[in-house]
């Protein structure tokens, strides 16, 4: 029973690092650019099918992708902040809900027409490797996965804290019309802000392929997770979207566990909703300081 | 030279209305009633989100939610209880204004974004509830229902006309229920509600209690819609009853046309399934991505060009149209 118990949770806490990837990279977004980015879960999914095709077609490791998937993602995100988002910035809710919203409706189908519904996966040396601490198994490839996100988040701290650039971001988080007259560029700011949490987004992609199958609805589930993690974990602070996500990995893989194999969902769904009962402001407060 | 009754509004009404009623009679085609059919439910869907989406900007995503319960609840009473449909659809749209007091309750909690992805979350839970109700509601693998024949009396018929009929009706229900709260103090409260609800809440609007009728009124009215059809299409499983297409169709028809206008939602359902018809005899039914493709493309033009929606171009035309002298034309304020 208690091995159980530990074994759900580390399960949980490593499937958490992932979704703390998609969910700060979701906050990261809303904090300094005000928007919900209803595509993180395609960006993931794109980060995938660049990892898939990239150990198909030229062997490479999923986790050397990396080195590709991130800066292409970084691209794509400062295009799409550049070209897209931008010109709905001084308009309501509803261009800003359904611009996101309508460009993942559209990679998602997209991703359908161009690579059928079918799962795509990868075979690494260590995809099936695991080993064990007492009772308790880890997957190799998850536990990899789990560090490099850790390390993805605790270097994001550090550019956010450490250098200008990271301040700025911060600064016009906090207060944009202050954070302009201070001279700080918000457009720029902006584009990097965007550019960093897609980067993070694809490297979540290159991270899962391993021991995750890759299709074009695979977004879906990552992007629940996360904006469920990030209303928990207090919108706009990453600390909070790290803790809270690894929390809902736990509770996801528990829910696996002990309620049915079906329920790890209904569990995620019902701590959304007793959150916004309950603390509707989520469990961290303000902006990670 | 225009004639002065074709720039009044009520003569298109008429036409429009004459049109609509002599439609299934001139076309026979079983394809083409059904698509009529499903421009009617969904224009009507629209229209029932618009109320709550439109006017007071509450933008839910979880539309489904209310479908469904219709959906459910009339399936149930008729298959377990033997009660004609006509009585569960208003059971159904009771049961969806009942169950739209709590989620209410919470969600209306969160504005914006977080709004859209609590509605989002209360829809998927139902969905994943009702796939657990294996014992009274048939879990996932769902139900057909008994085909009576032409049992007026129990909801079903042989004719589509008949369904066409119906789905018309509840069309010009929404419409008519839309036109009244436009007009009435609640359509200006829910206007100012969604112009600024803070600004609303300090000039002595009670937002809470605005924003909860309107609710329940969306919720009954997507409720009607849940029952209609699932008797038209006689099958019932929870992907289909709570399938998140149906919140973004209900979404995505409104804003196309325009949001918080009368008519948005039907100039924009009649855009997306005349569209979504087309790519069919062109693609055949085979390619699942066309048909989302092409709406989501016509959602961010829309959204980057025309944020009001398409109405307003249309009655741009219909002024340029009417009004003879394009100087006069310009005086109009163009509606929003």
């Amino acid at each position: 029973m208690l091995a159980t118990l530990a074994q759900a949770v580390v399960n949980g806490l490593l499937i958490g690092g992932i979704y703390a990837l998609v969910s700060i990279g979701v906050t990261l977004i809303f904090g300094v650019v005000k928007i919900v980015n209803f595509a993180q879960g395609e960006f993931v999914m794109i980060g995938m099918y660049i990892s898939f095709f990239l150990a198909s077609t030229f062997g490479v490791d999923p986790l050397l992708s990396l080195l590709i998937s991130m800066p292409s993602l970084f691209a794509i995100g400062v295009l799409l902040q550049h070209f897209l988002i931008r010109r709905v910035l001084a308009l309501g809710d509803m261009p800003q809900i359904f611009l996101t919203f309508a460009l993942s409706l559209l990679l998602m189908n997209i991703a359908l027409l161009l690579f059928t519904a079918n799962y795509r996966t990868v075979q690494t040396p260590y995809s099936e490797l695991t080993f064990h601490i007492g009772p308790v198994y880890f997957a190799v490839a998850k536990l990899i996965a789990f560090a490099i996100a850790m390390l993805l988040s605790a270097l994001l701290y550090l550019f956010l804290h450490g250098t200008d650039l990271g301040k700025a971001m911060r600064a016009a988080a906090q207060n944009r019309e202050v954070a302009m007259l201070m001279g700080i560029n918000p457009d720029r700011v902006f584009c990097v802000a965007v550019g960093v949490a897609l980067a993070l987004a694809g490297a979540a992609g290159s991270l899962l392929m391993p021991f995750y199958p890759a299709y074009p609805l695979v977004g879906q589930i990552f992007v629940l997770m996360a904006f469920v993690a990030v209303v928990l974990g207090t919108l706009g602070n990453i600390t909070g979207a790290l803790i809270a996500s690894l929390m809902m990995g736990v509770a996801e893989s528990l829910g696996v566990q002990f309620v049915g194999a079906d329920s790890g969902l209904i569990v995620v769904f019902v701590m959304l909703l007793l959150t916004l009962a309950f603390r509707p402001n989520g469990l961290f407060g303000g902006w990670a300081r | 030279m225009t004639l002065i009754w074709t720039t009044r509004p009520w003569f298109w009404i008429v036409v429009l209305a004459a049109v609509a009623l002599v439609l299934p009679l001139v076309v026979s085609n079983p394809f083409a009633v059904d698509i009529f059919i499903r421009v009617l439910l969904f224009a009507f869907i629209g229209v029932a989100w618009n109320l709550m989406g439109g006017y007071a900007k509450q933008l839910s995503l979880g539309h489904a939610a209310y479908f469904g319960l219709g959906a459910y609840t009339s399936t149930i009473l008729l298959i377990r209880f033997g009660i004609s449909p006509w009585i569960g659809i208003i059971a159904g749209g009771v049961v969806a204004m009942l169950a739209s007091l709590p989620i209410g309750a919470l969600c209306f909690r969160l504005r914006g974004p977080y709004f859209a992805i609590a509605t989002i979350a209360t829809a998927q839970v139902l969905m994943l509830l009702f796939l657990k109700f294996r014992d009274f509601a048939w879990g996932a693998e769902g139900t057909t229902l008994p085909n009576l024949g032409d049992a007026p009396l129990m909801m079903q018929f042989d004719s589509k006309a008949a369904y066409y009929y119906l789905a018309l009706a509840l069309l010009a229900l929404g419409l008519a229920i839309t036109y009244r709260i436009e007009r009435s103090w609640m359509g200006f409260y829910l206007v100012a509600v969604g112009e600024d609800e803070d600004a609303a809440e300090a000039v002595g609007v009670d937002t809470t209690k605005i924003k909860r009728h309107i609710y329940l009124i969306s919720a009954f009215l997507t409720a009607l819609g849940g029952t209609f059809y699932i008797q038209y299409i006689y099958f019932i499983d929870p992907n289909t009853a709570f399938s998140f297409n149906i919140s973004v169709e209900a979404a995505l028809v409104s804003i196309v046309g325009g949001i918080g206008t009368l008519w948005g939602p039907v100039v924009g359902t009649i855009l997306l399934e005349a569209t979504s018809a087309l790519l069919q005899s062109w693609f055949g039914s085979g390619h699942g991505g066309v048909q989302l493709t092409v709406y989501s493309l016509i959602l961010v033009s829309v959204i980057l060009w025309r944020p009001s929606g398409l109405v307003g171009v249309f009655s741009d035309l219909y002024r340029r149209f009417t009004y003879a002298g394009a100087a006069r034309s310009k005086e109009v304020p163009l509606d929003g």
